[in-house]
């Protein structure tokens, strides 16, 4: 029933242009509900319709960027690719960038899928897309009252991806216990990306850590050395599991920061499990453009402002350890309880923000201004009431005005904190 | 009174899923801030009960479930026993969440056995079946005991499957304005037993309302002068 498939592409794509054209807003989301509620494995056929395939990201963080980094690379090579550009990462999302991506007889125009996918939609995609690869970055605890536990993802995955053909290759991240135990319910080929640089262990480990505990046997995993939160070289001393060796452990940086360099592998191995020569890879990433919100560089008149989503522990430990490393001397910490941030700001004592020396300044703002200024005192830092802002704008407005200390004023937001801040900066929430 | 205080924190490496190490950082500071040393104990599986014994305060709180079952076992076998003694010679505690409801009598899944408790508050925990909603969201209550903080309003964030039910043994913590509390039934929220405090407020309890930190502590060193809360009491408005 094709027909009736394309049929349905057309009517949503129809809506969807319409209601644009009148203004009603396009939605990243809506096309594709109304197509899915029509013919709830429409992503089946739009996938089908791919020459090269699909590519699938999951991970709590870095899928974004990841997948910004894998299509830019395939660009570069001069496929045509769809991909859910603004983060609308349910199956609705990717089936609107399909209807965005076809013409008007309901043919697909790209050669190639490659979407960023939310976690707990990753077995409801693989249901309807069998993709060419799955890419699985890491596992961190965010938004418990959304998502769910750790180890609750982990199983979901197992069981998703024991269902895959043997045609699809995993690509694994080795250096988080949880998803490289994912590779036993693999029947293809599974690959895994993983850093071999004992010079940038962690000293102290940070405080949020999730999967300390062997996936097979239960037993407290030990490591050789930590990177970050729980990633790292890890073994489990009772049944001998432990770090599978990565293969490709090499590639080029362009962003700043250890959790960027892992999205980077992530990207290359796909690359490479697809015959991408290496200096193509190089090229392609050359002067990348990170994704909205994401290491953003916003010029203000003469200053600067770098923004850094940040949006659960284990994000916001490596933004601030990357802003710090970057010379930030006044940091504005932005604190929003919506839906997509989620509604439990408990994680925030789960931040390490000891770490932030007490020379720079610290300024908070958002739905939950309180809890991040009662975090900052708890921390021993100076927190006066001066800079505790309660509209965003005067956060903004105020940090800017007086001489910034350092080189920019660096603001670590959620992710709807996040946008409100483009939207006051760039005058646009997204694009 | 005491010019130091040792705070054990139970299983810090198992049961800290979501902010628990708020409630221990607030315990800390607001004995340091008073000129009064607090170091944190951290009591795990390998901890010698010993250990555990010496200290002044104690602090249980939540976890993932394949954790939980490792704690458990530990703590029936090893800590439960002796945290009961403490309890029962007024040893000021907080156990939250995941720690509220196994220092009951049991808790008893929607499948499966029920699993035993460590017995030390009079209050057992049913999960009412997968159909169920999880009690999810921002709570506001009001305090009915310990006496001294009668009165005092009180906010936190649920996320809980399980309903708890108090023996005759326990008072109520709260009272729910806001929110579901123990069971989403009877209206209360938490439970005191000597100086004990259990709540389903998860993670970090202590930072927005101080008054309970103040309490657990003077209940350890005696009588504390005031500190400037205004930054708390904004945070603790700001969900009323």
């Amino acid at each position: 029933m094709a027909w009736f498939d394309r049929l349905t592409v057309i009517f949503a794509k129809s809506i969807s242009v319409v209601s644009t054209t009148l203004g009603l807003g396009a939605g990243e989301t809506w096309p594709g509900e109304i197509a899915l509620s029509i013919r709830p494995d429409i992503a089946r056929f739009l996938s089908g319709k791919l020459s090269d395939g699909t590519i699938l990201i999951a991970g709590t963080n870095g899928k974004t960027t990841t997948s910004l980094m894998t299509k830019t690379i395939f660009e570069h090579i001069g496929d045509t690719v769809v991909h859910n550009a603004t983060g609308a990462n349910l199956l609705n999302g990717i089936v609107s960038s399909f209807i965005r991506n076809t013409d008007w007889l309901g043919r697909v125009t790209a050669d190639m899928g490659i979407f960023e996918v939310d976690e707990n939609s990753l077995p409801v995609v693989l249901k309807y897309i069998t993709p060419k690869r799955v890419v699985l970055l890491n596992l961190f605890r965010d938004q418990l009252d959304r998502y769910g536990e750790v180890d609750v993802i982990v199983e979901k995955w197992l069981s998703a991806l024991s269902k895959l053909p043997k045609t699809t290759e995993v690509i694994l991240n080795s250096d988080d216990p949880g998803i490289a135990s994912l590779g036993r319910a693999v029947k293809g080929k599974v690959t895994y990306f993983g850093l071999n640089d004992p010079s940038k262990y962690l000293r102290v480990g940070e405080h949020a850590t999730d999967s300390i505990f062997c996936y097979r046997c239960g037993h407290r995993l030990a490591y050789d050395g930590i990177y970050y939160s729980h990633i790292g070289s890890w073994r489990c001393t009772k049944c001998g599991n432990k770090r599978p060796l990565p293969t490709v452990t090499r590639g080029p940086r362009p962003l700043q920061g250890l959790y960027n360099q892992y999205n980077a592998l992530a990207a290359v191995a796909i690359a490479h499990s697809l015959d991408i020569p290496e200096n193509e890879i190089k090229k392609a990433l050359r002067g990348f453009a990170p994704a909205f919100g994401r290491q953003e560089e916003i010029q203000v008149g003469k200053k600067t402002v770098q923004l850094f989503l940040s949006k659960n522990p284990a994000g916001f430990n490596a933004s601030l350890k990357t802003v710090l490393e970057m010379g930030a001397k006044d940091i504005l910490l932005v604190l929003n309880d919506r839906i997509p941030d989620g509604r439990d700001v408990s994680w925030i004592w789960d931040v390490d923000f000891e770490m932030i020396p007490p020379p720079v300044r610290v300024g908070v703002s958002g739905d939950r201004l309180y809890d991040m200024a009662i975090r900052i005192k708890y921390a021993d830092r100076d927190m006066p009431l001066s800079r505790v802002y309660p509209t965003l704008e005067d956060a903004i407005t105020m940090s800017l005005k007086k001489p910034l200390k350092g080189n920019a004023l660096y603001i670590l937001a959620t992710y709807s904190g996040m946008l409100d801040v483009r939207k006051i900066l760039k005058g646009r929430k997204i694009l | 009174m005491k010019q130091s205080v040792k705070i054990a924190w139970l299983y810090p490496d198992l049961m800290s899923t979501y902010g628990d190490r708020g409630n221990v950082v607030v315990l800390q500071k607001r004995a340091v801030w008073r000129g009064i040393a607090a170091s944190v104990v951290p009591v795990t599986l390998e901890t010698n009960v010993k250990m555990l014994l010496g200290c002044d305060v104690i602090f249980m709180g939540g976890a993932q479930d394949r954790q939980q079952k490792l704690a458990g076992e530990d703590f029936l076998k090893h800590k439960g026993p002796a945290v009961k003694k403490m309890v029962e010679a007024g040893v000021p505690a907080l156990f939250v969440c995941a720690a509220y409801q196994f220092v009951g009598h049991y808790y008893k899944p929607y499948q499966g056995e029920k699993i035993p408790g460590a017995g030390i508050f009079d209050l057992y925990t049913e999960h009412p079946g997968d159909q169920a909603k999880r009690l999810i969201g921002n709570v506001v209550a009001r305090v009915q005991h310990p006496e001294e903080l009668a009165g005092t309003t009180i906010v936190g964030f649920e996320n809980h499957g399980g309903q708890t039910h108090l023996g005759a043994k326990m008072k109520p913590l709260a009272k729910i304005i806001k929110g579901n509390g123990n069971n989403g039934v009877d209206g209360w929220e938490g439970a005191v037993y000597n100086n004990a405090i259990g709540s389903y407020f998860h993670g970090p309890l202590l930072p927005k309302n101080p008054a309970i930190a103040d309490w657990l502590l003077e209940k350890a060193i005696g009588h504390l002068a005031p500190l400037d809360d205004s930054l708390e009491l904004a945070a603790n408005n700001a969900v009323r």
